[in-house]
């Protein structure tokens, strides 16, 4: 079997949806369609947008369910609704809550003008120590970290700076192409 | 830094520090340190310059065990012992504990007491805290424990067996055992048993297992006017700063020996002589006034009682109303058979008086503050926050509507469970055995409570060392009949 390295299974940085930190949602989808609309790397598209900061490190990730959860109504009731499984409330009643709460707020309808206000760093998932990979790191180190963090991607480093994102999904295609030339 | 310096009080020192350590090694699973919060919270030369003291009545038990504490200006009645612990300016009042041969009645079980019940105070420090009622644990019955815990100013520790636990200011736990939990400023606790929670300030939670669940919130930041509590600094807000106000008032009561009311207390009802009665206070028939209660212009009807550190300014109270435990009532008038919970404060103005119709329940810890007048109409069931007539929309409800709830309802930061029948009806008992408990029944011959029985109560005190290594400590005193 090749012996890959991550450098050559991540997506440049370049090819990467990226906007930097104070981007509103709207710019950042706007960001990620673009980057889809020119990527034709693979059969498998962009799933999430980086956050950079002044320096062009990456400060966090927003995928698909950061974005919808973004416009979800009041997170500080979405709180409080939570905590009331704590206090003994039933499930079916919390359910019931979420329920009528969710017809009252009617988060879309109000979509364009959310999307123009919220900003990316108040729902952004904020890249930890362990989200980070060395671009001359092996497959298998790359697999067990995935694996054990439980990650979608990993960032990819070369000295302090990120130079790409290795993603789930190439590593399994490297994965299954190196399956499928073995001879049982 | 301690107010001590070298061997004096030694022993207090020890023993505070020993508290503190208890405390915090119980709620070390909630990660929760509250020495930064009661480190000054009471200087040690407080704790030496009051007396303690207990009630002499035929009506109750004689038998206190003080050991190893510091009991600076607080009071006890019936049996209570206390060990190893900190107790200031609290109310330890053993008047409502089972009698041998009594039989408690748990769900389907019928459970005779094996001896008469007693109070028990170990490795803890209470600071203005009041202790009632009885142990509602059925797996404790005789004994009410409270244990390696720390309650801060105007807590009440309410039929409550409690271990390993912190209590913040004007908080409340009632009919509840609790361990290892911490419970924030201004919330009031009554669910039962509840083990390694920490109540956020100013959560309201009544819950009786399958029947309801009550669970009101405070908006944090309109609770911080009235209380707030915070690492350095003793607690603070509008409902520190009213006690504060009125502290003076009670200094003289405590200070003599010999008082005299100073309005006529008819025979079936009670006026205890450490509370403070100002002009123009009237009391009717089978009225109960607990100690370090504060009546100023206020009239008492029939049945009324008035509980520790409630206030009564320039009110009026029909008649068959429970003012429970700590709450305020000012410039307000309350129709018959009205139900004022723990703690509660209601406030209107001279000009824009409050006033609550018959047979309201006004839930524990609910503030009421108007600045115009408020009429809140009979038969309601009123909590949380109260300034102005929309926020009585949000936080009231008709009993009427309520008996119809089947599964729950939410309005505000208010969210209901469960069986609204099951909630009045769990409500109006416990207000009638309130009333029947203090006496406001009593006829001349039957159903006497402790508006008649508290009537004649001598009171001795005790002191601490006066100085050296032991100074504040307690000798061990064990007084019996």
């Amino acid at each position: 079997m090749k012996s890959y390295l991550v450098k050559d299974l991540m997506v440049p940085l370049s090819e990467y949806a990226t906007v930097p930190m104070g981007s509103t949602l709207f710019e950042a989808v706007l960001s990620l369609e673009k980057a889809q609309e020119e990527f034709d790397h693979t059969k498998y598209k962009h799933r999430g947008v980086l956050i950079l900061d002044q320096q062009k490190r990456v400060v966090g990730k927003l995928n698909h369910l950061h974005a919808l959860r973004a416009l979800e109504p009041m997170e500080d009731e979405s709180n409080t609704i939570r905590e009331l499984d704590q206090f003994g409330f039933s499930s079916n009643f919390i359910r019931q809550l979420r329920k009528q709460r969710r017809q009252q707020a009617a988060p879309l309808e109000d979509l364009c003008e959310k999307a123009a206000q919220l900003k990316v760093e108040d729902f952004m998932h904020a890249a930890a120590e362990d989200e980070f990979i060395d671009h001359e790191a092996t497959l298998d180190m790359a697999i067990h970290q995935l694996v054990e963090e439980k990650l979608p991607s990993l960032m990819v480093t070369q000295d302090d700076n990120t130079i790409g994102i290795l993603r789930l999904a190439d590593v399994f295609a490297a994965v299954y192409h190196a399956m499928a030339e073995c001879t049982i | 830094m301690h107010y001590l310096t070298g061997l004096i009080m030694k022993a207090l020192k020890e023993l505070f520090d020993r508290i503190v350590q208890r405390v915090n090694i119980n709620l070390r699973e909630l990660d929760y340190d509250i020495h930064p919060l009661v480190k000054n919270i009471v200087p040690f030369d407080q704790l030496v310059k009051f007396y303690g003291f207990y009630g002499i009545t035929p009506h109750h038990p004689l038998d206190f065990e003080f050991l190893h504490s510091n009991l600076a200006g607080s009071y006890f009645l019936g049996k209570c012992r206390t060990i190893n612990s900190i107790l200031y300016k609290s109310d330890i009042r053993g008047d409502e504990l089972k009698k041998k041969g009594d039989v408690f009645q748990y769900q389907d079980y019928q459970i005779l007491v094996s001896r008469d019940e007693g109070i028990r105070i170990e490795d803890s420090f209470l600071i203005k805290t009041l202790v009632h009622n009885f142990s509602h644990d059925p797996e404790t019955l005789e004994k009410f424990f409270i244990r390696n815990t720390l309650s801060t100013h105007y807590a009440n520790i309410h039929g409550s067996p409690t271990d390993g636990s912190f209590l913040g200011p004007f908080a409340t736990v009632d009919l509840t055992t609790m361990n290892d939990c911490v419970i924030g400023a201004f919330s009031y606790v009554q669910a039962g048993e509840i083990n390694h929670l920490h109540i956020e300030p100013g959560t309201v939670w009544v819950r009786n297992l399958d029947n309801f669940n009550f669970r009101y919130q405070y908006p944090l930041d309109k609770l911080s006017h009235y209380i707030h509590f915070t690492a350095g600094k003793p607690p603070q807000g509008l409902f520190m700063d009213f006690m504060e106000k009125h502290k003076k008032a009670f200094q003289r009561v405590f200070e003599t020996v010999n008082i005299a009311p100073s309005v006529t207390v008819p025979q079936n009802a009670s006026l205890d002589r450490y509370a403070v009665i100002k002009p123009k206070s009237l009391i009717s028939d089978n009225v109960l006034v607990a100690q370090r209660a504060f009546l100023q212009n206020a009239w008492m009807g029939v049945g009324t009682n008035v509980q520790e550190n409630c206030y009564i300014i320039n009110s009026r109270l029909e008649g068959f109303n429970v003012t429970a435990h700590g709450a305020k009532i000012i410039e307000t008038d309350l129709s018959q058979n009205i139900f004022v919970g723990f703690n509660s404060f209601l406030r209107g103005r001279s000009k824009g008086r409050l006033s609550i119709g018959k047979e309201c329940i006004i839930m524990p810890h609910t503030i009421i503050d108007i600045k115009k007048p408020l009429a809140i109409p009979p038969g309601h069931l009123v909590w949380g926050l109260v300034t102005c007539p929309a926020d009585l929309e949000t936080n009231s409800i008709s009993l009427k509507e309520l008996t119809k709830v089947k599964e729950g309802f939410w309005r505000g930061s208010m969210f209901f469970e469960g069986n609204g029948a099951s909630f009045v009806t769990a409500f109006r008992e416990r207000i009638h055995h309130i009333l029947e408990a203090n006496g406001a029944f009593y006829d001349g011959i039957k159903d006497k409570g402790h508006a008649q029985k508290n009537q004649n109560i001598s009171f001795n005190i005790i002191q601490p060392y006066p100085e050296g290594k032991l100074k504040g400590l307690f000798p061990t005193i064990i007084i019996r009949p």
